[in-house]
């Protein structure tokens, strides 16, 4: 079974530390936990929400009414209070309404001889109470948690905790809460799994100019500077940005950017100077719904097509799309490995949802394992930079050594020097595209879940994959025959397998967080696909498995 | 085989003021004692930035995107702190499309060194203003007159900081490598040398004539440390051009301050570079 608890309330008011904490503290009793955020442009007011997500068994998706409710201001108990499900309770911050428990958090965090910080720790101590976990287990999170704080701030909150349970206990309401099982330690969320990924694969140098929502992945990287060794450098603007991150390749050192959609038009330039040069530049799109500023803190899927156009010129590139944490985490460092192998840039499409997205999984490795950078070592007075081979590739020297590495944005000879010379011009063209063979060759496959022979099928790529898996699960469990097709990797795809993969079936339905079908419109364009039912949603928010089983219903 | 494409002839006009340039750099990276594997020359798109396809000697070429040749030259410099990175390219694409980055790698003070030829027109799109053309110019594009008033580099390095701000002249060739000598030599952080330049073809106005008579070297008493006597050095602009030196503070270079750099460079610590 599994229960929502969502907090709300003004920015600035911590419902995100409330949230994290309870994150942390539910997978530190083995719940399985997952959240999600909704939150507005704003630094304070409004109204934002974290959801919390729990369960027996492992989640893959938020859900869209709540069982708890725990309303920091009016406003959000107000706004949030008919999403709230049938025999679900509602904890008050303040004086409360008929049928809702009310304390006021802060007050009682000083009572108990804390300060007004410490309301989350009564919130929390509620929250256990209510869903009737043991409390001295939280206790004991709490004492993890603030261990490098001493012994009086654990006590302080331990304190907290304890009244903010206690007080529940005089209300009636209970709710069946789903019992802890094999939930794991380790919590991690989509902004730090990716940047983890990038840190032990061998970035070492991150220019961005920051833009919601791929901050995170850009504090995650200068947080772990010293660790890993990375250079982190807030660029100018998102067109220094990604021209630095060419200047950091061209010297040796592997290198990537973070954007979204309004960010990445502005690099489009230089990442055609990336595929000119062939230089492995990565850059990790968040995406965000647009057009323009359009809604800077929610989510959206609609940078696929921006990106696969992107840049003037034809020259290849590798687009990537992870599913969950755990494959953010991975094609954080299969990107990079592209990047280098092909020398051409690499993107990971993410957006607002996964970045933000808290859960608890087996832990990320987080080891230095370098991925190989494939360079040559012996450049010598002959050495060409853009000599031409039967896989496009040619041998990467770096400048300081042996050779001399020369690269011109105008078209160039084998040896990169700028050319007018149309038939040389025709080899390089020809040379760079051999390289998108050479990717499209090593496309990862679509992941298949559900029964082969199922006879509807959900097409879906980055981020949908979570809310469609549960969707599947949903339809199997009423014995009813749905599988997806889940693409990690979007660009270039192999038309063929892809086809294949598809096979025959009653309906085939493409999800996307568009308004367009973009994907399908790539599927079609390729020959993979003929005709699809489209299931979009553009209004700024994730999609839920229960949507998707809504939506899909016939 | 024709030369046509033979890319180590400049395509420059007879006279133009690159050749001289080029040749100056040449004998200042020589003259500097610098190995040329560890020198990386770094343009954006113009006349001017075609210069390290020039050079005598075979040397590491970066030759980027119109405007962006301080971000490229930026990360190179702290992916690779040991190499010397020089930027050759015009004033369009330094002062015009690249402004920008000029404002913050002199905030920054990274260690690179900018040398822009700056004729006051834009020549490689046939003879439009540049940033640096005089009010009052008159070209195809502005047949009336430029109205906008000239971008003064000087000025405004000195303002922001920047840590060696010099002006030379194409026509004196020594001065010139002179110059480029100083900045090389220059440790603590981002150096800014404008070279004034005729353009013969389309600049009929700022001839080398023009040039030559009003260029003065500054005296061996001018004190470059002195900002307010910096300030107004800038401004001087007419009958008298001043050319040297023009301002020098003892800022610390970016790099220099970059903790994760005091290991090395960034570039040989891949392979196993957890601290």
């Amino acid at each position: 079974m599994d229960l929502n608890i969502r907090i709300a309330g003004e920015a600035g008011q911590g419902v995100q530390t409330a949230g994290d904490l309870l994150v942390e503290a539910f997978a530190s009793i083995k719940l399985h936990a997952f959240s999600t955020q909704s939150y507005m442009s704003r630094i304070r007011g409004g109204l934002n929400w974290y959801d919390i997500r729990l369960s027996d068994a492992e989640l893959w998706s938020g859900c869209e009414q709540a069982d708890l409710l725990v309303a920091l201001t009016p406003e959000a108990l107000e706004e949030l209070r008919p999403q709230v499900a049938e025999g679900g309770l509602i904890l008050y911050d303040g004086e409360a309404p008929d049928g809702v428990v009310g304390m006021h958090f802060d007050d009682l965090a000083k009572e108990a001889g804390g300060n007004a910080i410490m309301g989350n720790a009564v919130a929390a101590g509620a929250v256990f109470g209510l869903l009737g976990y043991d409390l001295e287990q939280l206790v004991d999170y709490l004492g993890v948690l603030f261990g490098r704080k001493g012994p009086e701030v654990i006590a302080q909150n331990a304190a907290c905790a304890r009244r903010g349970a206690e007080l529940v206990t005089a209300h009636a309401g209970r709710l069946t809460a789903p019992q802890p099982s094999d939930g794991p330690q380790f919590v991690t969320d989509g902004a730090s799994a990716f940047g983890l990924g990038a840190c032990t694969a061998g970035v070492k140098f991150v220019s961005s100019y920051p833009m919601s929502p791929s901050t995170g992945v850009l504090n995650f990287m200068a947080g772990m500077s010293e660790r890993y060794g990375v250079l982190v450098e807030q660029a100018e603007d998102e067109i220094a940005a990604l021209n630095m991150v060419c200047g950091a390749t061209y010297a040796g050192v592997p290198a990537m950017t973070t954007t979204s959609g309004g960010g990445f038009a502005l690099m489009v330039e230089a990442l055609s100077l990336a595929g000119m040069l062939e230089l492995p530049v990565l850059v990790l799109l968040a995406q965000r719904p647009g057009p323009a500023t359009g809604l800077p803190t929610r989510t959206g899927q609609e940078d696929l097509q921006l990106t696969i156009h992107a840049g003037h010129g034809e020259f290849p590139r590798a687009i990537y799309a992870p599913g969950t944490l755990s494959q953010a985490y991975a094609l954080a460092r299969e990107a990079l490995t592209m990047a280098h192998r092909y020398q051409s840039p690499a993107i990971v499409l993410m957006d607002q949802y996964l970045i933000d997205m808290h859960r608890n999984l087996p832990p990320l490795d987080e080891a230095y394992r370098p991925i190989d950078r494939a360079l040559t070592s012996d450049g010598g007075p002959d050495y060409r930079r853009y000599a031409l081979t039967d896989s496009g590739v040619s041998p990467r020297a770096i400048p300081g050594g042996e050779a001399f590495v020369v690269c011109d944005s105008d078209e160039h000879t084998e040896d990169g020097h700028l050319t007018e010379d149309l038939h040389v011009r025709v080899a390089m063209v020809d040379k760079r595209l051999r390289k998108e063979e050479g990717l499209r060759s090593e496309c990862l496959p679509p992941e298949l879940y559900g029964p082969a022979d199922a006879e509807t099928l959900l097409l879906c790529w980055g981020s949908t994959y979570g809310p469609c898996r549960e969707a599947i699960d949903t339809f199997a469990a009423a014995g009813q025959s749905v599988a997806m097709l889940h693409f990690p990797q979007v660009w270039p795809l192999p038309a063929e397998a892809v086809r294949a993969a598809i096979g025959e079936r009653r309906r085939v339905i493409c999800i996307e967080g568009n308004a367009r079908g973009q994907f399908a419109s790539v599927l079609r364009e390729s020959g993979a696909l003929s005709a699809c039912e489209l299931l979009t949603r553009y209004d700024g928010m994730p999609f839920t498995g229960q949507e998707i089983v809504r939506r899909v219903s016939p | 085989m024709s030369d046509l494409y033979d890319h180590t002839k400049a395509t420059w006009c007879p006279g133009c003021g690159n050749h001289l340039i080029v040749r100056a750099l040449d004998q200042a990276i020589e003259r500097a004692g610098l190995d040329r594997h560890r020198v990386v020359l770094v343009s954006g798109i113009g006349q001017a930035a075609k210069l390290p396809h020039y050079v005598r000697e075979p040397i590491n070429v970066f030759n980027g995107l119109h405007g962006r040749a301080i971000p490229p030259a930026t990360a190179l410099k702290l992916a690779n702190h040991e190499l010397e990175v020089i930027i050759t390219s015009g004033e369009g694409d330094m002062y015009g499309e690249g402004g920008n980055h000029l404002l913050h790698a002199m905030r920054r003070n990274v260690g690179v060194k900018a040398f822009v030829h700056n004729n006051q027109i834009y020549a490689l799109t046939k003879g439009q203003a540049s940033p640096t053309s005089d009010p009052g110019t008159t070209t195809k594009l502005q047949p009336y007159g430029v109205v906008a008033g000239a971008f003064n580099p000087l000025a405004l390095a000195i303002s922001q900081g920047c840590s060696f701000v010099a002006r030379s002249f194409a026509g004196l060739p020594d001065h010139l490598e002179e110059m480029m000598v100083a900045a090389l030599a220059h440790k603590g952080g981002f150096a800014l040398l404008d070279i004034l330049q005729p353009c013969v073809t389309f600049n009929k106005i700022n001839t080398f004539k023009w040039y030559k008579d009003r260029v003065r070297p500054l005296d061996s008493a001018y004190d470059p440390f002195d900002r307010a006597r910096a300030v107004e050095t800038a401004f001087a602009w007419g009958e008298e051009i001043p050319v040297g030196i023009i301002y020098r503070n003892h800022r610390a270079s970016y790099e220099s301050q970059l903790p994760i750099l005091k290991a090395g460079p960034l570039v040989g610590r891949y392979e196993a570079s957890v601290a």
